[in-house]
């Protein structure tokens, strides 16, 4: 934008609100009829709460991305060849389902539906601005927004950022409580009533994707509380929890698969994420079901998993953004 | 506890009671037991003392400190619960070994104190049997058995005394 | 002809002035039958009052939430690990004067090594509040340890390395515990022999299990000694190395690294001969040790110093060296960030107090000079607090992704509780010297005729 612009949400056009929006904004309609306006440096300062303050990705290999014109040259374009990378140890088995997810950067238009949903469905806490500006928000998955490029007219990239729910995951071996360990279907598990708090789990995650209760978020309110899901266990103060890839939708349609005596059919478990997605970015399922969409996504040339160098293996995958340039 | 009765001499150097000691080593006298402030080396092999076996206590608490480790984290990790913790094996034994050196140390340093207090028989509300309240101080005391003592005892102090004791008699514990 | 007169005058006395042994033991235990000294009154009133701080300070935050600290969801740890590694790195000198330098018999260590080990346990105690204190959950600390129970029985995970700290920590205080009162037994019987006060000789009677000097007992407690010494030296060294393993068995740049183990334990052993110079130069002159404390042995704690100090120095230098060598962006970028990046500032306080100030102590006016050596020792403690400050929050606040990139800064509560900490340090320090034996005694004595000058 040009230097000489100023952006303003209009707001809602409300001035009197609840406890919730008392001194939060300002109804900025009344500029939209107005022809002249001038601009005052006040003294004082008010610092924002942002999720995210750093907007650039130092050169690293975070996002992927191509031009459709390179793409349609070579699909792999923009992404590079696997590593080849070693291991002290031997392979757990990986028989019955193996849940994976994968999510195409080029469908993700940062829309934060997914945010929205996944909040709702797992009970996530909300926190207030003071400890959003101290960056304790406790979204479960979120957006990193990079910008790229001319700074005057940056290119922006989404990449939403969950538990990656890596098979050699750092956070599992470093919990001294095994309050996280992982499934035999390739979940990464957080055992809250085990969980002492020592946060070294979140320390030792290379996506910081995990959220520590550091108050007593929930309180008694019987009205409020109304909006839990009663299938996802409300987490106490000095725990630590993260994106469970919707386990308990996984476990319902197990249920329901096993009194109706079938196996589960691709696409039956939606995650919450994956369910509010407009443009269905991300997609999940069983990555030993051949046929599954995430099975597709991960034989296609543009899937790549971030941070690949680590050997964490995650079960989340990405595919590259492939921008409609010239 | 039967008294028994002791002549006692006491120095107030120590390289003068090693030299008595040797001499009345030499006489075959019989020494019950010196008591020194501090240790006194050339003592022991003075008086015959065979040296102590408490490093096999050690090596052997040790050990067994080492294999309760060892056996008890691949047991309780590979039998009893395997889980699946980062994707390393059930039985990771590199990442056991820090516990199983802590393990060995701790049970064997615990185990040869134990011993110590076994063998020298200390504990705590041990009646206190001391000569002379000095001998935790500075001075050195030498206690001979009275029994089988072929000389009379004036004899024995006068010789003690010609060895340098600042003070001679005769005391029972 | 005695031995006495054959004594080699080429020795530095390790005893300044000419003592018989019953001045020795009046010098060290007649303190104990006076009451204290108005020094030591202060001194503990105002200890305890910073306990008391601390005290209220972890109550009010046990019962808010972690949240009342400065940490959050990029940098999860900060001044609670700094403070943890910082007390236990502080313990390290106790048992090297203790345990080390018996193996390699080095008689000055006999007039310093009760109070350095003292000084281990206390440290090792500050230290054990902080991985209580930093749990979300501490109500649930018996967790930590493996007890069959009837959810399984469920065990731990003993791959993880805060459960080896636990093992190790509780393996050091232990251990140390009883090599220290295994050091004390001779001095409590002789106070037991001399004073004076009925209530005295009944605890002192009880607490020194009977002891009564016989040869034989001395023969099998020197052994004793030694065989705790010979365990104690590599416990030592491995409790720093498992307590550097919760940064080198990370993946997080800076912590990543294989240099921690021995980098961490020459630090560990530089910081705490500093708080030992810090705690021994005031009570030499406070309890008029000065003659048992000798200028000698504050210059050879200074030499330790050096050694150390240029260790600490190395590893810094080899480390960055190592990252740019490496080729790995990530690593690179953690050291340019540590010298250039916002809390560049902490990294300069490190670097000058760690590897500047002791190579000062090169110059031997400087080393005998004890006001200099116990200003330089206040530094090197403020510049280890820094390193572990500076390895700890600058790796964690800008680690992989730069969308999680946060800063950090401390809260009152945080602040107060590490004040709180050294309250209770020096709390059980000061109750230390007044009631117990500051000096080794019948170890001094021991040594007391080496090296003896004969008018």
């Amino acid at each position: 934008m040009d230097k000489l612009t100023i952006g303003l949400a209009l707001g809602y056009g409300r001035s009197v609100a609840s406890k919730v929006a008392k001194d939060v904004g300002v109804n900025a309609y009344p500029f939209s009829r107005t022809k002249y306006v001038s601009l005052t440096k006040i003294a004082g300062r008010k610092d924002l709460a942002l999720t995210q303050t750093h907007h650039s990705m130092e050169g690293r290999d975070i996002v992927r991305e191509t031009t459709v014109n390179e793409w349609s040259k070579d699909s792999s374009a923009g992404n590079k060849p696997k590593m080849e990378l070693m291991s002290m140890w031997e392979d757990h088995k990986k028989t019955g389902h193996q849940w994976a997810m994968a999510m195409d950067l080029n469908k993700c238009t940062g829309c934060s539906s997914c945010i929205v949903s996944c909040n709702a469905e797992n009970n996530v806490p909300v926190v207030g601005k003071e400890e959003v500006f101290k960056r304790r928000e406790m979204h479960w998955i979120r957006l990193d927004r990079y910008y790229q490029g001319d700074e005057n007219n940056p290119e922006v990239v989404h990449m939403p950022m969950t538990c990656q729910h890596c098979e050699n995951a750092p956070c599992e071996s470093v919990c001294p409580v095994l309050a996280t360990v992982h499934s035999s279907d390739g979940i990464n598990q957080m055992a809250y009533n085990r969980c002492v708090g020592t946060r070294y789990c979140a320390n030792n995650c290379p996506y910081k994707v995990r959220r520590f209760n550091w108050f007593k978020y929930p309180h008694d309110d019987l009205v409020e509380n109304m909006v839990l899901n009663p299938d996802v266990s409300v987490r106490s103060r000095g725990v630590m929890e993260k994106c469970s890839l919707c386990v308990q939708r996984i476990q319902e349609k197990k249920l329901v698969a096993k009194k109706e005596r079938r196996s589960i059919f691709d696409g039956e478990i939606q995650t919450a994420c994956q369910q509010s997605c407009p443009s269905d970015a991300i997609v999940f399922g069983d990555m030993n079901d051949p046929k599954s969409k995430v099975a597709m996504s991960l034989k296609n040339p543009r899937n790549y998993t971030v941070l690949e160098e680590l050997n964490v293996r995650p079960r989340v995958s990405y595919l590259t953004k492939t921008r409609n340039k010239d | 506890m039967q008294k028994q009765s002791f002549l006692i001499g006491i120095f107030d150097d120590e390289q003068k009671l090693v030299d008595s000691t040797r001499h009345m080593v030499g006489k075959n006298y019989k020494i019950h037991e010196i008591y020194t402030p501090f240790p006194v080396h050339g003592l022991d092999d003075l008086m015959g003392v065979e040296r102590s076996r408490l490093p096999y206590v050690t090596f052997l608490a040790g050990g067994t400190g080492l294999l309760i480790g060892l056996l008890g984290q691949v047991f309780v990790s590979s039998v009893s619960w395997p889980i699946n913790v980062g994707g390393k094996a059930f039985a990771s034994i590199p990442a056991f070994i820090p516990i199983i050196f802590e393990l060995t140390v701790l049970i064997g340093a615990l185990s040869t104190v134990a011993a110590f207090f076994y063998c020298t028989k200390l504990f705590p509300g041990k009646k206190v049997q001391v000569l002379d309240k000095r001998q935790t101080d500075d001075k050195f005391i030498m206690a001979l058995e009275k029994i089988d003592l072929k000389e009379d005892d004036q004899t024995v102090m006068d010789l003690l005394k010609n060895q340098g004791a600042v003070e001679v008699m005769v005391k029972e514990l | 002809m005695s031995a006495q007169d054959e004594i080699c005058h080429l020795r530095t006395p390790l005893v300044e002035k000419e003592r018989t042994y019953k001045q020795i033991s009046d010098d060290v235990l007649n303190t104990l039958e006076k009451g204290p000294s108005k020094y030591w009154l202060i001194g503990f009133t105002v200890a305890v009052l910073t306990l008391t701080l601390g005290v209220t300070s972890i109550g009010y935050q046990i019962a808010t939430g972690i949240g009342t600290w400065g940490l959050n969801k990029t940098i999860g740890w900060s001044w609670d690990i700094t403070n943890f590694v910082f007390w236990v790195g502080i313990g390290h000198a106790g048992t090297l004067i203790s345990a080390i330098l018996l193996i390699f018999r080095q008689k000055w260590r006999t007039s310093i090594n009760r109070a350095a080990e003292a000084m281990t346990l206390f440290a090792v105690c500050c230290a054990g509040i902080y991985p209580l204190i930093h749990m979300g959950r501490p109500w649930l600390a018996f967790w930590m340890f493996p007890y069959p129970n009837s959810r399984g029985s469920l065990w731990l995970n003993f791959r993880s390395p805060l459960l080896w700290d636990v093992f190790a920590i509780s393996t050091y205080l232990t251990v140390s515990a009883v090599f220290w009162y295994i050091g004390l037994i001779p001095d409590l019987a002789a106070i037991r022999d001399r004073t004076t006060s009925k209530l005295r000789k009944k605890i002192f009677g009880v607490i020194s299990l009977g002891w009564d000097g016989a040869n034989r007992t001395w023969h099998r407690y020197e052994i004793l000694c030694l065989i705790l010494a010979g365990l104690a030296t590599p416990l030592v060294l491995s409790v720093h190395t498992i307590v550097s393993f919760d940064f080198a068995t990370s993946v997080i740049p800076g912590w990543h690294t294989t240099i921690f183990p021995p980098y961490f334990v020459a630090g560990a052993v530089f910081s705490g001969f500093g708080m030992v110079l810090t705690l021994l130069i005031v009570t030499r002159k406070l309890m008029n040790f000065e003659h048992y404390i000798t200028v000698n042995h504050i210059e050879s704690m200074c030499k330790v110093l050096i050694l150390t100090g240029s260790m600490v120095g190395l590893a810094y230098g080899t480390e960055f060296f190592i990252a740019w060598y490496s080729g790995n962006p990530y690593e690179r970028f953690t050291f340019i960030n540590r010298a250039t990046g916002p809390y560049a500032w902490a990294y300069w306080i490190m670097v000058s107090c760690n590897v500047i100030s002791p190579q000062l102590l090169w110059f031997k006016k400087l080393r005998t000079n004890l006001v200099f050596v116990f200003i330089l020792s206040i530094f090197v403690n403020i510049g280890m607090w820094f390193e572990r400050f500076v390895i700890i929050t600058t790796s964690l606040h800008r680690d992989y992704l730069p969308s999680s990139w946060a800063m950090y800064s401390p809260t009152w509560v945080e602040i107060c509780e590490f004040i709180g900490s050294f309250g209770l340090f020096f709390t059980l320090f000061l109750l230390f010297i007044r009631f117990l034996p500051a000096i080794a005694v019948s170890e001094v004595k021991g040594v007391y005729k080496f090296a003896q000058k004969k008018n």
